[in-house]
């Protein structure tokens, strides 16, 4: 019995510390990139991806510029981790082994950083309100061919919407998901 | 000092047990009354004179805590829930310990409506159209609420429909209806401790399993984890270690053989964490098969169909320096006399499909503000959220504190500047005895609130786990003070 109050009031004191979410802060070393977003875009990214983020279908590159940063995050977390949740593994399973070898040849960053770049550079609106979601390769396609007038970043919603419906559905049988 | 405590009160219990009385007294009322001491010294911040429509999609763990929190942070709380289930706010992280004959279904039952807080609006219909521009939602009883602040925090979808050969057709909910997948999930051998009715099943399929094993039968026991983020990571490991201890308990372990199969190629994201569960499972000699998907099931013939996927090396690519990979895949068939099956789990459709939702239909936020990428008013928590990992009440628990002080920050006109580092928490059971308390965040390293190697299995967890957490979550979380 007294061991008990001994431990019941340990326990109090323990939990009394931990209330209040103050577990002890973590020190991660503070990572270091040799290259910035930009340079990692321009010299590694841009070749599947294309100039404008738009995508290379040739490359099975997708579209990086229909989503937020707070998106494009996951995806990039995804992939340098190559998966976010203990054993379901990855949807991008080529992209993590090419991001591997990538990294050892000096294009790593970090994934914040680098989505916020893509972002602020390519990121349109009009592909993004895209309502098929399934759509995400049609709609990378759609956009590559827009790219043939410089800037085309006026592309007209409704437009974009119709193209991107209409090629989903002959598109939504294709499961491989373009890396 | 603290570690030293610890251990000596690890190793005390480990040597002397503790009766259940002992137990409820250390870890629930004591347990709970630090916590609300804590809480009540200010956890959430001063108050708010903000004022404003602050309207809640779902009212699970997540949501109520959010509600409360608010009404003990603003002077003047003008709050709404939207929530048509009246189970919603049960305690799932129980539903292992009741699929594992440890706890019973009713210990995990919580009614929505004795924990919705004091002055906050509820109303029982689902949000099933979002229009951010206008801020407003609308209901599936036809009502047009509008708002000034929205917090998405509606859970997520078990979808049993993606494996083949089950005839599901919709998806559910963790409570709730669950007769479309009740008519084949908790029976003949298949079970799923993923929904709360599916978690009493598990026990009783459970134990059939245990005593086919022990009148002699060579039997197989398959343990699945698919490939979209879950919740609970480690539940559908945690059901095969109980599996494992209850078999032993019955003296039948040498007639079964149970595989974990894991969509993905390791057991956590975190090395300390997967080295540790490796060592586990060798030490009780449960296998495991990496990147097999299951994909299709025979529950006649008891037959489960996985894609088992693998990557070949391709040509060189110039662009890459480096040989690509190409990837493939074939199916594969276990026969099972008993297989936990852990489904795929999505965003719900409407919330998907939304303006609010995105690609994958996951809210998508600043994932250390929780703040909608889009919309300023509005900020998402829980299993929706768009965040890497942390589908866990221990990551809803960090969450609703920083939705709090964030949305307070935003009705104030402030720049919102709470973050979440991703913390959640694992609480792997390993035995009948025993957890190891995995704690991690985003930097993908260990997290400890303890002073203690967390790679560790031990008995103090097991207590804490066992009658400590519900008692915190009841007391602390739902009421918004811990």
């Amino acid at each position: 019995m007294k061991k008990t109050s001994f431990i019941v009031l340990s326990t109090v004191a323990i939990f009394g510390l931990s209330g209040c979410g103050n577990a002890p802060e973590s020190s991660p070393e503070e990572k270091t990139y040799s290259k910035t977003p930009a340079e990692v875009y321009a010299e590694s990214c841009v070749k599947c991806h294309g100039q404008n983020a738009e995508g290379n279908p040739e490359k099975k590159g997708p579209a990086l510029n229909d989503r937020q940063a707070g998106e494009l995050e996951l995806d990039l977390y995804d992939v340098k981790n190559a998966g976010t949740n203990q054993s379901s593994g990855t949807e991008h399973d080529i992209m993590a082994h090419n991001m591997k070898k990538l990294s050892e040849q000096g294009f790593d960053y970090d994934p914040k950083a680098m989505a916020e770049y893509i972002e602020k550079s390519f990121y349109k609106m009009e592909v993004e309100a895209a309502p098929v979601p399934e759509s995400k390769e049609a709609v990378a396609e759609d956009a590559t061919e827009a790219e043939g007038e410089e800037g085309a970043e006026e592309t007209p919603a409704e437009e974009s919407e119709a193209v991107a419906e209409e090629v989903s559905e002959t598109n939504t049988t294709e499961e491989t998901p373009a890396e | 000092m603290m570690k030293e405590s610890l251990e000596l009160i690890d190793a005390h219990l480990k040597k002397e047990g503790i009766s259940r009385r002992d137990a409820l007294k250390l870890f629930g009322t004591g347990g709970a009354a630090a916590l609300m001491a804590t809480g009540a010294t200010g956890c959430t911040g001063p108050s708010s004179n903000a004022k404003g429509k602050i309207l809640i999609v779902g009212g699970g763990l997540a949501g109520i805590a959010t509600a409360a929190g608010l009404t003990h942070a603003l002077s003047n709380p003008d709050i709404t829930i939207l929530e048509p289930n009246e189970l919603s706010a049960s305690y799932q992280p129980g539903q292992t310990l009741v699929g594992g004959g440890v706890w019973t279904k009713d210990q995990v039952v919580y009614k929505r409506d004795d924990y919705i807080p004091d002055g906050v609006t509820l109303i029982t219909e689902k949000a099933v159209e979002f229009d951010p521009d206008n801020n407003t939602v609308k209901t599936s009883g036809g009502k047009t609420i509008k708002y000034d602040y929205l917090i998405i925090a509606a859970g997520l979808k078990l979808d049993f429909s993606k494996i083949e050969g089950l005839g599901i057709d919709q998806s559910i909910t963790s409570t709730g209806d669950h007769a479309a997948v009740s008519k084949v999930i908790g029976q003949n051998g298949l079970a799923s401790i993923y929904f709360q009715q599916g978690s009493e099943d598990t026990w009783t399929e459970m134990q059939k399993f245990i005593a086919e094993a022990k009148s002699g039968k060579k039997v197989q026991g398959i343990f699945t984890h698919p490939n979209t983020p879950i919740k609970c990571g480690g539940a559908p490991k945690k059901i095969m270690y109980l599996a494992d201890a209850r078999l032993r308990e019955a003296g039948a372990r040498e007639n079964a053989e149970l595989t974990f199969y894991p969509n993905g190629s390791n057991m956590f994201g975190v090395k300390e964490y997967h080295d540790a569960i490796l060592n586990q499972f060798e030490a009780r000699d449960m296998k495991w098969n990496y990147r097999h998907n299951l994909v299709a099931v025979d529950p006649e013939k008891k037959i489960a169909t996985f894609s088992r996927h693998w990557e070949e090396k391709g040509e060189w690519d110039e662009d890459l320096e480096e040989y690509s990979v190409v990837p493939r895949s074939e199916k594969v068939e276990k026969p099972y006399d008993f297989m936990h099956i852990t489904p795929a789990q999505v965003a719900p459709e409407e919330i998907a499909n939304s303006p609010v939702g995105s690609g994958k239909g996951w809210v998508p936020v600043k994932k250390e503000t929780l703040q909608h990428v889009k919309y300023p008013n509005i900020f998402a928590l829980g299993d929706i959220v768009a965040v890497p990992m942390g589908k866990t009440g221990g990551s809803a628990r960090k969450q609703y504190k920083v939705v709090i002080e964030n949305l307070i920050a935003v009705m104030e006109g402030r720049e919102p500047k709470a973050e979440f580092d991703g913390y959640t928490v694992c609480p792997l059971i390993t035995s009948l005895s025993t957890i190891m308390l995995a704690e991690f965040n985003w930097t993908g390293k260990p997290t400890p609130s303890f002073p203690l190697d967390p790679t560790q299995e031990r008995w103090i967890w097991w207590l804490l786990k066992v009658y400590g957490l519900k008692p915190m979550t009841q007391y602390g979380m739902l009421s918004g003070r811990a």
